[in-house]
């Protein structure tokens, strides 16, 4: 009789807790293939054409974060870039690659916001502006990331070990953009104390960062400490997508990843 | 009495004004004009590229850079910016974020060593 009524009990208050949830705004944990999607809605949500859906699994895998945030300009917070098509017809921001004349992976790369999509009744649109349609990629997740090495969170893969293991080469350089550079020196790598007494202090690694940020990506507009200790990072902050969270929370590995970053043991 | 010589002032005036524009006859040393050389022609796009390029390809060793090198790469850029935001359109955004970019590492840097 007890057993009934607690499973009574449970089936009446499940709802109420999945309720809760759902009008707390907590949001459910990405899948992996959703993990890193950005959507550009800028002065799209209400016109005719669709917001535009990215998703960064595939670009990471193939170009530096550098490349993109850098040397083509993007910013680093969705909408921050506000790009419009003519922006792309004219060859910059996506259109850099996205002009039906560059090579990746030995195939043409699509022409965005060109004359294609005239060309075939919008159809070249919605590979990029496909939010809220019914739109099947030309690249599957599950066979692309086959046979990289497996990560705990966000897109299921380990991008660092994938890089390392030279299963991934993402390319620096894009001809008429990039500047030819030297190759970067990487900083040492240091040690911060967390702020909560037991946590394993964090090892941040210049070193690999730098295979895909290079310097000015980080600095100083994500990090503008110029002394070691002059901003304390919380972890708060962090969640909230500042400091490390800018990359972080949404394309990186994530923070649920904890010994990622504290990887030292207290003493 | 004027007549004569308005005349002939005239006629000096525009054989050296047909001397000057005939390509065919040759001129003396002494009947040559001067020929002003065309300007050349500067890109002005080459040359706001170029700096930009020279600018920007510093930041992989910033860390290495001395303070004057630094301070001089802060202030080349701040000559450069004006020119950048005059490109206008998308041209115009693009180069001017990434100058930024490149001068606000320069000045990080800079300031980093002023506080050690």
């Amino acid at each position: 009789m007890r057993r009934i009524w607690f499973a009574m009990l449970f089936a009446a208050l499940l709802p109420a807790v999945a309720h809760a949830q759902q009008a707390s705004g907590k949001k459910r944990r990405p899948l992996p293939p959703e993990f890193g999607r950005v959507v550009l809605d800028k002065g799209l949500d209400k016109g005719p054409v669709a917001p535009v859906v990215f998703d960064h699994w595939l670009h990471r895998a193939k170009y530096t974060c550098r490349l993109c945030h850098v040397d083509i300009g993007f910013a680093m917070t969705p909408n921050g870039t506000n790009i419009k098509a003519s922006d792309n017809a004219a060859g910059f921001f996506c259109g850099a690659c996205h002009n039906g004349k560059t090579l990746a992976g030995g195939k043409k790369v699509f022409e965005s916001c060109g004359g294609a999509g005239s060309a075939d009744k919008g159809a070249t649109c919605l590979r990029c502006h496909s939010l809220g349609k019914n739109v099947k990629p030309e690249h599957d997740f599950a066979t692309f990331t086959r046979g990289l090495p497996r990560g705990r969170f966000g897109n299921g893969v380990d991008w660092e070990k994938a890089e390392e293991m030279g299963l991934i080469k993402p390319v620096d350089f894009l001809e008429g953009i990039s500047i030819p550079r030297k190759s970067l020196t990487a900083q040492k790598d240091f040690a911060l104390s967390p702020r909560l007494p037991g946590m394993p202090e964090i090892t941040f690694s210049h070193a690999k960062h730098t295979v895909w940020n290079g310097c000015e990506l980080c600095h100083p507009e994500i990090f503008s400490a110029v002394k070691k200790g002059q901003v304390k990072y919380t972890m708060s902050e962090i969640f909230d997508g500042k400091y490390c969270g800018v990359c972080h929370v949404n394309v990186a590995f994530p923070l649920q990843d904890c010994q990622r970053c504290h990887v030292k043991p207290v003493q | 009495m004027h007549r004569p010589y308005v005349t002939i002032v005239a006629v000096v005036l525009a054989a050296l004004a047909w001397l000057a524009t005939s390509s065919t006859r040759p001129l003396g040393p002494s009947m040559a004009l001067a020929e002003v050389p065309a300007p050349a022609k500067t890109s002005a796009r080459d040359g706001w590229r170029k700096e930009f390029e020279e600018v920007c390809a510093r930041t992989q060793d910033a860390m290495t850079l001395s303070t004057s090198e630094l301070r001089s790469l802060v202030e080349r850029c701040d000559i450069l910016k004006p020119a950048l935001e005059a490109l206008g359109g998308s041209e115009g955004k693009v180069y001017v974020k990434r100058l930024l970019a490149c001068r606000n590492l320069y000045a990080y840097v800079l300031e980093s060593r002023q506080v050690q």
